[in-house]
């Protein structure tokens, strides 16, 4: 199964964020998405989650040849500040989630199985969503992401906020569910993004482009990625000035 | 001295400035006419700078004007009291006693002071003095036309007009320095917006003496006035000796804008945690249900506190007064000839009393900040299907809740008009009772659409759009307006139903093709 992203393009007034995504993921990969702040990593996500209009271009998901419309079931996405209904406690969540996927989800394994699973404590299971810390409100959202089964896994910034556990063992849960399946992850920090992920891509100027490790040890990948998230920079700085003196 | 006062000038009026463009760009329409540059570009700047000095001079008049106009001038035409310039003196000495502890410019929390203190670290005493200095100035110029033409109007002699506004500024400057003195001796630090329970008992006991007693033939005498405006002089003198001479402005205002403010960004933090204070612990609420009506029920059950509690609060009050009402008919015969007539002709006020007891923007509200923010991240809940499940069983339920008061309302105004003398035709008590639930029925249905169509919040629970707002206000605006209209029940009820009943059917119909597009998050 492929993501396939064709000349997807976004601004915001006549700010352009998106100029020119051109780009496929293949499932079975974690992709690391790197980029400045403000480079659009949100947007692009934002775009991929229809909860924007994109202003041009299209993607679309291929299974063996055949091409289809990427539907809302197809895709699971975490945000970095985690959100959960907090009226609701983790097992009534959990059980309202299966009862309204009950068709998606045809031989679900008990709500416990899936606490268990997760690593939520039975003590903490009944008790108001309100009242979870940010790394149980991460991890029941990542629960209920998973059950779902996306095939495009969206998450934005997931472990910034966990501590050092709690974040070891989302990167060993990512690593056991990325068959099958198209992660992207988008991160500011580096040698998270080095650690986890299959592929680096770089949202600079608008596009995506993947860095190529090739045969360079860590230190040297992280010298070029830098160096590569500078130079947009500079171009930026260069667009602006021809942009004045254009005005 | 005078630079830290022009800083402060400067900061507040940039802030002014920026927030009208701001405002500007959320209107629709007009939001695609300006640029992006919009903070940037100098004729827009100036622009914002004239309306931000206009806004200044109506800040300054226009306050007091409303104030003189409504608290004494009106109420002063009402009572027929022995001298007018007495009673001009009574209300107006009551008035100002409670402006100077509700209104005292010094504790009032606002965000020009957290930002040229705190955030900016002016120097507080320099600051505070300018600030507040400026506010006395402010009232001072403000009061005097008003004190003049009201009160030259009302018989009090010149000399005594002209010292009015300076006795407000003086009992206010007073008030301020008891305050102060407080906060040395206590520690605690006095905070007009949110008083106290004693000084709501004390504005509450000088109101009724202000408005009850000249009603019931007692007013102060005027001497006795008098003697009190002119003590204000030295009485502000020594106030604002003690407001000069007060050391530590940094460390209270610290304490009070902190708590206020609580850091300027937290503002959706803190009305996150303003709504999810509503949700119910009581553990024992369970439901049997599945998937969506298992998500509703959880919902209104752990909402009862904002929803059923709050609605049977109002029905109790609403049967309160109607047996109030009907005690009322059958005591005074003429009374009830009063009450027959109004019932009669005066539906169109029932309007803005159906908008003022409806719990719709409640429940949307409480709706978005605990439930929907974080399920719209979830991609099964913006399935179509699934959008116009959940509105379905929204809005029965919404109709359910808003139900009671409208039923406990229609019915005891049929009772009450069978009670005061009854009616020729029938039909009026149908209209009545079907106008009244129909209404509370349009607003369920008009804010619960308004909600899926405009979905107005963002992920960050700001309020982001200017139209949903705009149809607030209009509806508030249309109630309102409805007030002044007077019609004969049957004709304005049979309109109002159709209009009800038609409004439902178009909002139920936009929803079904156009929510499953428009509710989502705002970006």
């Amino acid at each position: 199964m492929r993501l396939v992203i064709e000349h997807l393009e976004k601004h915001f007034e006549k700010k352009e964020v998106l100029r020119d995504i051109d780009f496929t993921f293949e499932s079975g990969r974690i992709y690391g998405l790197l980029g400045r702040n403000g480079a659009g990593k949100t947007t692009l996500f934002n775009c991929l989650n229809r909860d924007i209009r994109t202003d041009g271009g299209c993607f679309y998901l291929e299974e063996e040849g055949t091409r289809r419309e990427v539907e809302p079931e197809d895709i699971g996405y975490v945000l970095s500040t985690p959100t959960v209904p907090e009226f609701l406690t983790a097992r009534e969540f959990l059980k309202f989630f299966l009862d309204i996927n009950e068709k998606s989800i045809p031989n679900p394994r008990s709500l416990d199985e899936y606490f268990d699973y997760i690593g939520i404590l039975p003590e903490d299971r009944d008790r108001l969503l309100k009242d979870y810390s940010h790394g149980m409100k991460n991890k029941m959202q990542m629960l209920v992401n998973i059950i779902a089964r996306p095939s495009v896994l969206l998450l934005d910034e997931p472990l910034t906020s966990l501590d050092v556990v709690a974040s070891e063992e989302m990167k060993q849960l990512l690593r056991t569910l990325k068959e099958g399946r198209i992660t992207v992850f988008s991160t500011h920090i580096l040698d998270l993004a080095l650690d986890l992920c299959d592929v680096i891509v770089l949202l600079s100027h608008g596009e995506l482009e993947v860095v190529d490790k090739s045969n360079l040890d860590n230190g040297e990948f992280k010298e070029k990625i830098i160096a590569a998230l500078r130079e947009e920079n500079q171009a930026l700085e260069n667009g602006g000035r021809r942009g004045e003196t254009h005005a | 001295m005078l630079k830290t006062l022009l800083i402060s000038f400067s900061l507040k009026n940039t802030y002014r400035v920026n927030t009208i463009l701001y405002s500007l760009k959320q209107v629709p329409l007009v939001k695609r006419l300006l640029p992006d540059t919009i903070y940037s570009e100098r004729a827009f700047k100036i622009a914002a700078n004239i309306l931000s000095g206009i806004w200044e001079m109506i800040s300054v008049f226009l306050g007091k004007f409303l104030y003189f106009l409504f608290l004494i001038s009106v109420p002063e035409s009402l009572y027929r009291t022995a001298g007018r310039a007495e009673l001009f003196l009574h209300l107006f000495l009551f008035l100002t006693i409670i402006g100077a502890y509700m209104n005292t410019y010094l504790f009032n929390p606002t965000r020009d002071k957290y930002y040229a203190m705190i955030l900016m670290r002016m120097d507080a005493w320099e600051y505070t003095i300018g600030d507040y200095g400026y506010s006395m100035l402010k009232t001072v110029v403000g009061f005097l036309p008003f004190t003049l033409w009201f009160g030259l109007r009302s018989g009090v002699p010149l000399p005594v007009c002209l010292l009015f506004p300076f006795s407000v500024a003086g009992v206010k400057m007073a008030a301020a320095s008891l305050s102060l003195l407080d906060y040395e001796k206590r520690g605690t630090v006095t905070n007009e917006n949110s008083l106290g329970k004693y000084l709501w008992i004390l504005t509450l006991v000088l109101l009724l003496a202000a408005y009850l007693t000249p009603a019931l033939g007692y007013t102060l005498p005027e001497p006795l006035s008098l003697g009190f405006f002119l003590l204000c002089i030295p009485l502000g003198a020594a106030g604002f000796w003690i407001i000069w001479r007060f050391p530590g402005y940094r460390a209270m205002y610290q304490e009070l804008l902190s708590r206020q403010m609580a850091s300027v960004s937290d503002t959706q933090q803190i009305s996150m945690e303003l709504s999810q204070k509503y949700i119910s612990l009581d553990r024992n609420i369970t439901s049997r249900k599945k998937g969506f009506e298992y998500l509703n029920e959880l919902f209104i059950r752990r909402h009862q506190k904002i929803l059923w509690k709050s609605v049977k609060r109002i029905a109790g009050a609403c049967l309160v007064l109607l047996a109030g009402a009907l005690a009322a008919v059958r005591l005074f015969p003429e009374a009830g000839r009063a009450v027959n007539r109004l019932l009669l002709t005066f539906l169109p006020y029932f309007v803005f009393i159906m908008y003022s007891i409806n719990r719709g923007t409640g429940f949307t509200r409480a709706l978005f900040m605990n439930c929907d923010h974080s399920l719209l991240t979830y991609p099964f809940y913006k399935k179509p299907e699934m959008v116009l499940k959940l509105f379905r069983i929204r809005l029965r339920e919404i109709v359910k809740i808003n139900l009671l008061p409208a039923a406990v309302l229609g019915g005891g105004l049929d009772f009450l008009l069978f009670a005061s003398g009854g009616t020729d035709n029938v039909l009026n008590y149908v209209v009545i009772f079907v106008s009244i639930v129909c209404l509370s029925i349009f607003f369920s249905v008009h804010y619960l659409t308004i909600y899926y169509l405009l979905q107005p919040y963002n992920a960050g629970t700001e309020v982001k759009s200017a139209t949903y707002q705009i149809v607030l206000s209009a509806t508030y605006l249309a109630c309102f307006f409805l007030m002044q209209l007077k019609m004969p029940t049957l004709v304005f009820g049979g309109v109002c139903i159709l209009f009800c009943v038609g409004y439902s059917l178009v909002a139920g119909g936009l929803v079904y093709r156009l929510a499953p597009r428009t509710f989502r998050l705002r970006q």
